[in-house]
């Protein structure tokens, strides 16, 4: 499904990903963690077309991602749900969703909206709001419905707990393990690693843009190294 | 008096909705490429220019209103793929010396091809006539600028606020990164805006002449000014503030030359840059923008 070989990535003088290569299969749930600056949001950039890679490559499907621009990436079903939420904070609740539809003509098929609604009531009341008066997690659910109603055969999810109360917290991971079952396959990046690999069919750790470890959730999960670092074992 | 007063009133209506054009394309423009366009007003005297080569070939009216909004949209565009598009994402300063120079360019162009002498505009007489309500008159002329710019800024609202196209446009403004990641293909979005934008100004160069009655290679520079004053007076970026700030500024300025002593009138243009001063030490972010908003 999604393949990734050999990505070398720059930012401006910064070599950022070194040599990385990962697969994520159909149906699976793989979950990206590392510490801050490892490189997990520049792995994402790269694949959504808004960076380019120096060397290596990167296959969606028959989709070569280091070349196609980012609006046929998502047009082949590539969604990419960014960090720090980026809605659009003037923007209606309605009108962001319909950005989510964009390539499909920006409208969504009522069926779409009342899965979304039946996901997330809250969106359904704030139908008419400017988005950015939403709270932290309203906007997050929001990123997230935006992100489902285009319709993605690869979820890209960028730490979509960060800054949220537990509750929320709870609520995005209920929401992920809905997709994981309808068979949504998802590429998680997160901070929160123990609930990410407990989840996870399968994890890579990312240590100074290289993949450092990968295997099963639950392997990763009792690796002495992940338990350590990104655990808080002692 | 009621009639001097009216005529007053339709007269800055008319000088506002002018205002109101250039200003909306103005803000606009910055709005999604946060530069400001120097050459906007410019487009109003390819506007003009193009309409009175129209006129002078004989072409109807109607068409050539048709003709001008697609030349000024063929005009914003071809500013917008040259100049800023390779700019995007340079510093401020860079992206505002080449709109000046753009509009250098095309001012002394236009004065090497045109010359600098000025040509009379008239729009067909019965535009020139004026009508009677009751006890007072008004220009036909200023009336169908008002009425005119009130349908283009209707189609404009309607076109912002009600499609796929302008949904896209507001938020590849508000936020690039997230638009080209909802599949929005930005570039295309931005010289919409130029088009939109730039085929007002132009439209607004045709009201111009056939107000004022002559045009010259030189005529782009006080539009291109007051638009500018007038975006910030309402709220550079925001839409309704540019209209709102247009017509106001075109109703002080003539309310100004007509209720004060004939001595005054040459200080018109002291007065409204004084405006522009007030209004920012009271409301730096302009008078109809709530709140600021912020990007991420
Ligand atoms: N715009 C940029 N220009 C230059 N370097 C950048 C830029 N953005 C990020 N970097 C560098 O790239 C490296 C990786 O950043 P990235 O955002 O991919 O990390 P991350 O793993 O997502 O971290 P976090 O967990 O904090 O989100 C960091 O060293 C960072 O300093
Ligand atoms: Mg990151």
């Amino acid at each position: 499904m999604l393949e990734v070989e050999g990505l070398n990535v720059w930012r401006g003088a910064t070599h950022v990903l070194k040599d990385v290569s990962f697969t994520v299969a159909a149906g699976e749930l793989a979950a990206l963690i590392g510490a801050n600056g490892a490189g997990k949001s520049t792995t994402l950039l790269t694949l959504s077309g808004l960076l380019r890679a120096r060397s290596g490559s990167a296959r969606f499907g028959t989709l070569d991602l280091t070349h196609a621009k980012p609006e046929r990436i998502v047009k082949a079903g590539l969604i990419h749900c960014p960090e720090g939420r980026q809605i659009f904070q003037s923007l209606t609740v309605a009108e962001n969703l319909a950005m989510g539809a964009y390539v499909r003509g920006g409208r969504i098929a009522p069926e779409t909206m009342a899965e979304i609604h039946t996901l997330f009531p809250i969106l359904k009341e704030r139908e008419g709001v400017a988005a950015g008066t939403l709270s932290g997690g309203e906007q997050m659910m929001l990123a997230m419905a935006r992100a489902l109603i285009a319709s993605p055969k690869l979820l890209l999810l960028d730490e979509p707990s960060l800054g949220l109360a537990p509750k929320a917290v709870e609520t995005i991971f209920d929401v992920i393990e809905a997709l994981k079952k309808r068979g949504i396959p998802i590429l998680l990046i997160e901070q929160n690693a123990a609930m990410a690999l407990d989840i996870a069919d399968r994890a890579y750790v990312m240590e100074q843009g290289r993949i450092a470890l990968s295997g099963t959730g639950r392997e990763l999960a009792g690796n002495d190294r992940v338990r350590q670092f990104y655990l808080g074992a002692t | 008096m009621t009639q001097y007063l009216f005529q007053q009133l339709v007269n800055g209506l008319a000088l506002g909705s002018l205002y109101a054009l250039v200003a909306i394309g103005f803000s606009m423009i910055y709005g999604i490429v946060r530069l400001i366009n120097f050459a906007h007003g410019d487009l109003v005297m390819i506007g003009a220019f193009t309409s009175l080569a129209m006129v002078v070939g004989g072409v109807p009216w109607p068409l050539i209103l048709l003709f001008v909004l697609v030349v000024g949209a063929m005009a914003g565009v071809t500013i917008g793929a040259v100049i800023f598009r390779p700019l995007l994402g340079a510093p401020q300063v860079t992206g505002f010396i080449a709109t000046l120079a753009v509009s250098i360019v095309i001012q002394n162009s236009a004065l090497m091809i045109l010359t600098g002498q000025p040509r009379n505009f008239l729009f067909p007489a019965v535009m020139r006539e004026r009508v009677t309500f009751g006890t007072v008159q008004a220009s036909v002329t200023d009336l169908l600028i008002i009425g005119l710019t009130l349908v283009l800024i209707a189609g404009l609202f309607f076109v912002v606020y009600r499609t796929r196209l302008g949904v896209a446009m507001r938020a590849t403004a508000e936020n690039l990164t997230a638009a080209r990641l909802m599949g929005v293909a930005v570039h295309r979005t931005i010289l919409a805006a130029f088009a939109i934008g730039s085929a007002l100004a132009a439209t607004a160069g045709l009201l111009w002449g056939g107000k004022f009655g002559q045009i010259d290679p030189l005529l782009g520079f006080v539009p291109g000014l007051k638009a500018f004053v007038a975006c910030v007076i309402g709220g550079v970026g925001s839409i309704g503030g540019a209209m709102l700030g247009g017509y106001i500024l075109g109703l002080a300025e003539v309310l100004f030359v007509g209720l004060l002593p004939q001595e005054f009138s040459g200080y018109r243009d002291s007065f409204v840059f004084g405006l522009l001063i007030v209004i920012l030490l009271l409301k730096p972010s302009g008078l109809f923008v709530r709140h600021v908003e912020e990007r991420a």
